[in-house]
């Protein structure tokens, strides 16, 4: 694996422009949020210590009690305001949100989306709530169980699947001879999920009167997984 | 995986990194710096009241023996604080630093110094509160609290140099110890003051077996 064209195993100059954020970081015994700010504005030289702040009052992260006695989401919240304001050129993502409310979680995309258009960077996060993340992908990474399942472009993976639906048999008959992902049908209408279509298919399925979807990308990951979804990782 | 950004990767000097390190353990200085003092102080508080107490209750310093307050264990707590402080640094600050983008190496080398730093601090302080115990006949009473027998009969830069390798041994074999945990967790915890032991009976053996008990000492 290399990082900025160079192996990244003790690699200063690699590191020291890399900020890893986990949901499972411990710290330091005594310390409170203030500490880690204060440590993570040293580690990284691109720090923006005005964005911190304003992360600090928008998630409302207490900075002076003990992070041992910080609730989950609350400690969540420090992972996040360290990763946004690291400005690292690479920032990692490992479900930092998974203590956060939904409220939270929706901020922490805003801000994500709002620094990443004003400092553009790599970001990669892994991700148990797909369509949660969905929009700000670039690109998705699929693993199941250690095998990569999906490694594409998100706006490649959004067309790539739809769902059809209509009467029983105009679906058969449309779906006839194609790779159907998915089948589901009760008494007299069914649903098939089909790879992507032309526009001429498009019009086809229109004239059939069957009703086009598109998938989400979490529907699309559960459809290519076999059996149950284990671990959706998007980046 | 390879990830793209314009610019070469450059590293920030050595010694600008390392001192990324020592801020990163003096971050929070409560914890190094400022509780072992007040410890300190809450434990000679202790024994100079006992030390009182005693002699009034006795009648008088010359009702009690001249050393009866000459050995005292209470200084040697540091020593084994220094061990918690370091396997404390070689668990979770170490995670921590990692989580920083610091390397492995950097984070031991600016620890290390820190480590030597520290227990010369400590090594200091006791050194120059043993001078001052000294000094004051005992804070009055003849008590022995940081100059205690035997180290406290030694010069001034012995006294030193004792309290300072001690430091430096306790603080090092935490850091091994924790270095240990880090990596193989319990069983590798066991193993290794199982072999430590081992390696301490070996030697006690041995020593008793060629009878050289006290050919080596410096007396």
């Amino acid at each position: 694996m290399r990082v900025f064209g160079e192996s990244p195993v003790e690699n200063a100059a690699v590191l020291s422009r890399t900020c890893f954020v986990k949901e499972s970081q411990t710290y330091p015994e005594g310390f409170s949020g203030k500490h880690v700010l204060k440590a993570a504005s040293w580690a990284f030289p691109e720090w923006d210590e005005a964005l911190a702040r304003d992360l600090v009052e928008e998630f409302d992260v207490p900075l002076n009690r003990r992070i041992k006695k910080l609730s989950r989401g609350q400690r969540s919240a420090i992972g996040v305001v360290v990763g946004i304001a690291s400005q690292a050129e690479l920032t990692i993502f490992d479900e930092p949100y998974a203590g956060l409310d939904a409220v939270a979680r929706q901020a922490f995309y805003d801000r994500l989306l709002r620094d990443y258009l004003s400092h553009p960077r790599t970001m990669i996060m892994s991700t148990h709530l797909i369509d949660e993340v969905a929009d700000l992908l670039n690109h998705v990474v699929v693993i199941d169980a250690g095998k990569i399942l999906i490694d594409a472009e998100a706006d490649a993976l959004r067309g790539a699947s739809v769902t059809v639906a209509g009467v029983h048999t105009a679906v058969q008959q449309f779906t006839g001879g194609r790779d159907v992902l998915a089948w589901d049908s009760l008494g007299g209408l069914a649903t098939a999920t089909v790879g992507g279509l032309t526009a001429e298919e498009r019009d086809a399925a229109t004239r059939l009167g069957l009703e086009i979807h598109a998938v989400s990308l979490q529907q699309l990951i559960i459809d290519r997984t076999p059996g149950f979804a284990r671990e959706g990782n998007a980046s | 995986m390879t990830a793209v950004t314009a610019g070469p990767a450059t590293a920030a000097p050595l010694t600008h990194r390392i001192s990324n390190v020592l801020r990163l353990h003096i971050a929070n200085p409560w914890q190094t710096l400022i509780t072992p003092w007040l410890v300190y102080a809450a434990i000679f508080g202790a024994s100079l009241a006992i030390w009182y107490a005693v002699v009034t209750a006795s009648g008088g310093r010359d009702q009690i023996d001249a050393n009866a307050f000459s050995t005292n264990g209470g200084s040697s707590w540091i020593f084994v604080y220094m061990m918690v402080i370091a396997i404390q640094a070689m668990n979770l600050t170490f995670s921590f630093a990692l989580g920083l983008g610091m390397t492995r190496r950097d984070y031991y080398l600016g620890t290390a110094a820190y480590f030597v730093a520290l227990s010369g601090m400590y090594a200091a302080g006791v050194t120059a509160l043993a001078g001052v115990e000294t000094a004051t006949d005992g804070w009055g009473v003849g008590g022995r609290f940081f100059a205690s027998w035997p180290v406290g009969d030694l010069p001034s830069w012995q006294q030193f140099l004792v309290y300072f390798l001690l430091a430096i041994l306790f603080v090092f074999f935490g850091a091994a110890a924790g270095s240990v945990w880090v990596r193989w967790r319990s069983l590798g915890v066991y193993l290794f003051l199982g072999a430590i032991l081992a390696l301490g009976i070996a030697w006690v053996w041995a020593t008793t077996a060629t009878g050289s008990w006290g050919r080596w000492a410096v007396s």
